[in-house]
């Protein structure tokens, strides 16, 4: 049985110099000690993001690995069908290992490095980054109809609706706001819906007994690793994803196997449906989710397919931004609805935004919150910056 | 040299120089002690000072002494401070003799004759700007540790700990080195009593020691 449950992902270790810079960077102040006193993390605040992680100026914070005790152990059993997936910021943050400026896109090697290591089917999260957004637009409209009485959309949650793929922003939820959980998206991340896909779908397409499946994410978070342990995530009777490994732990394992990752020739990923639309590529960045799940909303209820897609406002670096965004409902005969969507990037920056929802004073009706800054692209899962400005 | 005994004393160090030296020299050992005590994790030395966050509220704040001291001295003395800092950072053909000499201090280099020097001689002007720089640097990079951790880059957070501790151990063995000479070895403890105590050393020593400077003090009496 594994401890991340109650243990929590990341971990101070012996190394910290007492620096203190940790405490000004955690969300949740879930980091205690004062300069000059080693540091450690209170679980029960902690939301896994490991932004104290790739911030520690002396690497003294570390993340629990499932690399050696599941996924190196998965890979040599012959009996595992092992199936892997790659978030959208992975492969913009892994070259950076390898040498690489960042953001310098190395998909095709990553896909090409995972099969020298052994992964049976090398799939890619864009797929069901696309369900998410589908799911999560839906519902929107759903709650919006809902929301303005249409009959038919009773069962459907209150507006806003706030996003569901940030785990450490959904555990802060759970955490510090229970009562705002009716708003958020009830729609899995897209790394928990490949997971449950690759334990259904997939092994009926492919003929295999789903129970041999083994199914890996690699992911720039180390939240996602408690994500894939909490025990509700097991609708098809198996665990939707049984191993996470961040940006950083693949770069080892290529390392550490030997691979010259840069002279690999390029490589295309498996497929096993159709095409993505690349909207799951700006999943990375902030405003991602939000802008795709818009987009779904929008030709949904307009009835038009937006051929350009000018959601820009939503865009930028502001911890929090918003915009409003008209969309002529065809139900409605042609009625304009304005949207009212927020992008909260930082769960620090949630606080004011949640006390207005259960104040009933918000106006919004989408909220997406993320909890690293800047996005996924920097999550606590990614290559460690050595930056000095 | 001389073979002339040269009677009386001659004031070398005055009571406000004296005083900020021995304020600059405690807070050094306090910091020192507590420094080393966080870098190595030594308990000893933190539960000395109230346990390793307490230890550190006294590191800095004998920090904020060891600052606002020497400035202090700076601008109550200006006159004294620039003529100090000529006299350490202008070396003349003598210093250069000097220093090939090593002073006369290492046994086994066999000295005739020492070439004359000025109040301070060509070792005490290194060690006196080798000084000035390690503060600089500590006191440079002590305050961002403090003051701005939360705002610098973790890289950069990291560069301050290293010149921080680099130049710390380097001080420290300067200052043990300045002490052997000072205090112990046998041809220069007599200049002890200049600075720790009455601020007056022996006129004949100076006359041989600091010859240079002993002439121009003749010269203006
Ligand atoms: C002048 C003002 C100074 C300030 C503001 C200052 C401040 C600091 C701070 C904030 C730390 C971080 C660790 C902690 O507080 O627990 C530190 C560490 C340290 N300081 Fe200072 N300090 C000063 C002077 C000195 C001096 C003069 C020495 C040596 C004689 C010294 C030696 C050290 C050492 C050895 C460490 C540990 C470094 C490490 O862990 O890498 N400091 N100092
Ligand atoms: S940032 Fe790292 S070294 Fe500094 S206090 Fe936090 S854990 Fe310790
Ligand atoms: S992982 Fe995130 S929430 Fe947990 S201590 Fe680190 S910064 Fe805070
Ligand atoms: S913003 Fe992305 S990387 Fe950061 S915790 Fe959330 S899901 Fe993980």
């Amino acid at each position: 049985m594994s401890t991340l449950l109650s243990d929590g992902v990341i971990h101070v270790s012996d190394k910290c110099k007492a620096c203190d810079h940790c405490t000004s960077i955690c969300p949740t102040h879930a980091i205690k000690g004062r300069l000059g006193e080693k540091h450690h993390i209170e679980v029960r605040k902690c939301i896994n993001c490991g932004q104290c992680l790739i911030n520690c100026p002396f690497g003294a914070i570390d993340d629990v690995s499932m690399v050696d005790e599941r996924i190196i152990k998965a890979l040599k059993d012959p009996s595992k069908f092992v199936v892997v997936q790659e978030a959208p910021a992975v492969r913009v943050a892994l070259g950076e290992e390898f040498g690489q400026a960042p953001g310098t896109n190395v998909k095709h090697k990553m896909y090409a490095a995972l099969r020298r290591l052994g992964f049976d089917k090398v799939y890619d999260t864009e797929f069901t980054a696309d369900l998410t957004i589908t799911e999560e637009g839906t519902e929107l409209i759903c709650r919006v109809f809902n929301d303005l009485g249409v009959p038919g959309y009773e069962a459907f949650g209150p507006l806003p609706q706030f996003t569901s793929c940030c785990p450490a922003w959904v555990k802060y939820a759970e955490d510090k706001y229970p009562q705002v959980l009716p708003h958020i998206s009830t729609a899995k991340s897209p790394q928990q819906m490949f997971g449950a896909v690759s334990k259904t779908y997939l092994a009926e397409k492919l003929g295999i007994d789903p129970a041999s499946i083994y199914s890996v994410s690699v992911m720039p978070c180390t939240a996602k690793k408690y994500e894939c342990d909490r025990p509700e995530f097991i609708a098809s009777g198996f665990k939707d994803v049984d191993a996470v490994m961040t940006t950083r732990e693949l770069a080892q394992m290529i390392k550490a196997a030997g691979i010259d990752f840069m002279s690999l020739e390029d490589e295309q990923a498996d497929r096993f449906i159709g095409a993505s639309t690349g909207a799951a590529t700006i999943f990375g960045a902030t405003g991602g989710v939000m802008e795709a799940a818009l987009r779904t909303a929008y030709e949904v209820l307009s009835g038009e397919t937006l051929d350009k897609v000018d959601f820009k406002a939503v865009r930028g670096f502001k911890p929090v931004r918003e915009a409003t965004v008209e969309i002529p409902v065809k139900a409605l005969g042609g009625k304009v609805l304005p949207v009212n969507i927020c992008i909260v990037t930082g769960t620090k920056y949630v606080d004011d935004v949640i006390e207005d929802v259960l104040a009933g004073r918000s106006q919004y009706h989408f909220i997406e919150v993320m909890n690293c800054p800047g996005g996924c692209v920097n999550g606590g899962g990614q290559p460690i910056r050595r930056d000095t400005y | 040299m001389s073979e002339d005994v040269i009677k009386g004393k001659v004031l070398k160090h005055d009571t406000q120089t004296r005083t900020m030296h021995w304020i600059h020299l405690l807070a050094f050992l306090i910091l020192g002690i507590t420094g080393i005590g966080f870098y190595w994790d030594i308990a000893g030395i933190a539960n000395i000072f109230g346990g390793p966050a307490n230890s550190s509220l006294v590191h800095r704040w004998t920090g904020v002494v060891f600052t606002v001291a020497p400035i202090l001295y700076i601008l109550l003395n200006f006159d004294r401070f620039s003529r100090f800092v000529d006299t350490i950072t202008s070396f003349s053909k003598d210093d250069f003799a000097w220093l090939k000499t090593m002073g006369g201090y290492v046994p086994f280099i066999k000295v005739e004759e020492v070439p004359p020097q000025e109040k301070y001689n060509a070792g005490q002007k290194i060690l006196g700007i080798l000084i000035i720089i390690g503060c600089l640097l500590i006191i440079l990079t002590g305050f961002p540790m403090w003051l701005w951790r939360d705002v610098v880059a973790p890289a950069t957070l990291a560069l301050c700990y290293n010149i921080h501790f680099w130049t710390a151990i380097i001080m420290i063995l300067l200052v043990l080195g300045h002490f052997f000479l000072a205090a112990i070895h046998p041809k220069s403890r007599v200049e002890f009593s200049s600075m720790m105590l009455d601020g007056y050393i022996d006129a004949q020593i100076t006359a041989e020691h600091n010859a240079k400077w002993f002439a121009e003090l003749q010269k203006t009496e």
